[in-house]
């Protein structure tokens, strides 16, 4: 089994969080590291890659080892038989499509066996690109040139950095079929980086869940995505909502701020007029659910609310609560956990407690 | 007519104090794109000091350590048989510390940013360090390498104060040309002054011009 996985078992201390990763991951198909940013993702990706070293653990690649801190093994980037496709191409600026392509095949070496040259340019529909420079070439168009020039590098593993990202929809919808046609005509093992559900739905085989540096969960990708309610083409959650109200007076230093019959209070460092209309952002994650009304709190701002629904969201830690307040949405994100022990429910009655609001542009 | 010999020295103290400050401006600014140490502020001071420094303190300081009575200076004499003060050699020094700056500066703004992705996206096509430094992150960096070396060039044509301090005014070994153009003044010959006035201000417009016109016609891909 381990000749035809790739071990990754690595930990790495960040300033945000800790990166803890173990897992064995088939050298056939594609597998998705998904997750939020700063989940990890890439940390994982640049240890694969050899770009970062982890503080400890062991990469092993089938039969050999590319990282072990026990047994002092660090194989350089170069060194490895895995090719990374970054976010932005990286396209060499000072060469043109053929001479990006001609580097990495240059430097194949021995390995120049497997896929010929032209059938990779082939492709990625290379042809009539292959004299031009790279800042003549749109987003997509970069991207079909960085993956055929790391095909050339003949790699026994390919690494995908989130490579549709910086690119608009338009573009994506180019680009996608020329990574099934990736998947399916070079059969080469994947890991694919992405937070977007879209993307692993329709290329991943089996899908890694990242959270705060760990791997939370795995599975194949349908049946995780679905067990999260991650349907392709649904947005689970919406990260702040906006409430109207009036303001009502300044007092303390403060501004308060009626919406429907409750009363906000907030720091306001700009002069309004009693009776000014306003709306308030409001981050999800600065609300809170009780299911009484708190005293003994410093929180001060808490509303009367109805829950409407409680729906997963894309970190399978945290639930979005959407919350009717005065017949206005409030959105909240919650833990899973919290969501259980409050027994929360559409049409249960609760406070919402706001940490911080900002008045909306 | 001036004494054309000044001329000759200048310029060749200019070519090869630049040389070496290629030689080891390189990889120390490679060194300062990349490095996290906490000592790069304290290094990146020490080669801007000669930026502020009148140039008679740093020719001061050389001065005193060239001295044969000083460690450096006398291990040089032990070494070589040849005092480093007044001396073409002593020159070089002096003039490499003086420009040390105008070569490094240019080449670390060269190598940071792009050039590093360039080089991690280089290792994973499989180019080891050597050989991406020469065939990725050079040729992107021709600008910095262009500006480095010509302004080290122009600024060690036109030093005065550190080569007087460490050279002296000895002709053909250290009478370089403002030090040249400066005795002219003195003693009331401006005829000489003038003319070689005139050639050292047309020879750096002319680099400094051709600096310009490379940038201008240089293909704007490169352009950092």
């Amino acid at each position: 089994m381990s000749d035809s996985s790739l071990i990754i078992s690595i930990s790495h201390s960040f300033d945000e969080f800790d990166l803890n990763v173990n897992e064995t991951v088939p050298l056939e198909g594609v597998t998705a590291l998904f997750g939020p940013s700063g989940s990890g993702k890439t940390s994982v990706l640049n240890a694969i890659a050899g770009f970062a070293r982890p503080t400890s653990g062991d990469i092993r690649f089938g039969s050999t080892c590319w990282f072990s801190d026990t047994k002092k093994v660090w194989i350089p980037p170069h060194r490895r038989s895995v090719g990374t496709v970054f976010q932005d191409a990286q396209l060499f600026p000072h060469l043109t499509v053929r001479g990006n392509l001609d580097y990495a095949d240059r430097r194949a070496g021995s390995e120049k066996t497997g896929y010929r040259y032209t059938q990779i340019v082939s492709a990625m529909a290379l042809e009539p690109l292959l004299d031009r420079h790279p800042h003549t070439l749109s987003g997509g168009e970069k991207q079909r040139v960085a993956i055929a020039r790391t095909l050339l590098t003949r790699p026994s593993l390919l690494l995908l950095d989130e490579p549709l990202s910086a690119l608009d929809n338009a573009r994506k919808g180019e680009l996608l079929p020329f990574l099934e046609t990736l998947k399916s005509e070079f059969a080469l093992p994947t890991i694919y980086v992405s937070h977007d559900v879209d993307e692993v739905s329709r290329i991943a085989d089996r899908v890694i869940m990242m959270e705060e540096g760990q791997a939370v969960a795995a599975g194949q990708t349908d049946e995780l995505l679905s067990r999260y309610g991650l349907e392709a083409g649904r947005n689970p959650y919406e990260e702040t909502s906006t409430l109207s109200g009036t303001v009502d007076r300044i007092e303390h230093d403060l501004l308060a701020v009626k919406v429907g019959l409750a009363t906000l209070w907030l720091a306001a460092d700009v002069q309004l007029e009693t009776g000014t209309p306003v709306r308030l952002s409001i981050a999800a994650r600065d609300v809170s659910i009780a299911l009484g009304k708190p005293s003994g709190i410093s929180i001060q701002n808490m509303i009367a609310a109805t829950v409407r629904g409680v729906e997963p969201t894309k970190r399978p830690a945290f639930q979005a609560v959407t919350l009717d307040v005065d017949r206005q949405i409030l959105r909240a994100r919650v833990t899973r956990k919290a969501v259980n022990d409050l027994a929360l429910e559409t049409g249960h009655k609760v406070y919402a407690l706001i940490k911080s609001a900002t008045f909306h542009p | 007519m001036p004494d054309l010999s000044s001329l000759w020295l200048t310029l060749r103290l200019a070519l090869v104090t630049t040389f070496v400050l290629l030689l080891i401006g390189t990889p120390l600014a490679w060194w300062l794109a990349q490095t996290r140490s906490r000592f790069k502020p304290v290094i990146e001071a020490l080669i801007a000091l000669p930026l502020v420094l009148p140039p008679t303190v740093l020719g001061f300081y050389l001065l005193i350590a060239m001295s044969p009575n000083a460690p450096f200076g006398g291990f040089w004499l032990q070494a070589t048989g040849d005092t480093l003060s007044f001396s073409f050699t002593g020159l070089v020094i002096g003039s490499v510390i003086y420009s040390f700056p105008f070569m490094i500066q240019p080449l670390q703004a060269a190598f940071e940013g792009p050039v590093q992705q360039a080089m991690r996206t280089a290792a994973s096509l499989r180019a080891s360090r050597w050989d991406s430094f020469f065939t990725i992150a050079v040729p992107m960096s021709v600008r910095g390498f262009v500006t480095a070396i010509v302004l080290s060039f122009a600024h060690t044509l036109g030093e005065f104060g550190v080569v007087l301090m460490v050279g002296g005014n000895i002709p053909d070994r250290t009478r370089v040309a403002s030090i040249e153009i400066y005795e002219n003044v003195e003693t009331l010959n401006y005829a000489d002054a003038h003319a070689l006035s005139l050639i050292l201000l047309i020879i750096s417009f002319l680099t400094l011009f051709c600096v310009f016109l490379f940038n201008r016609r240089f293909p704007a891909h490169v352009r950092l």
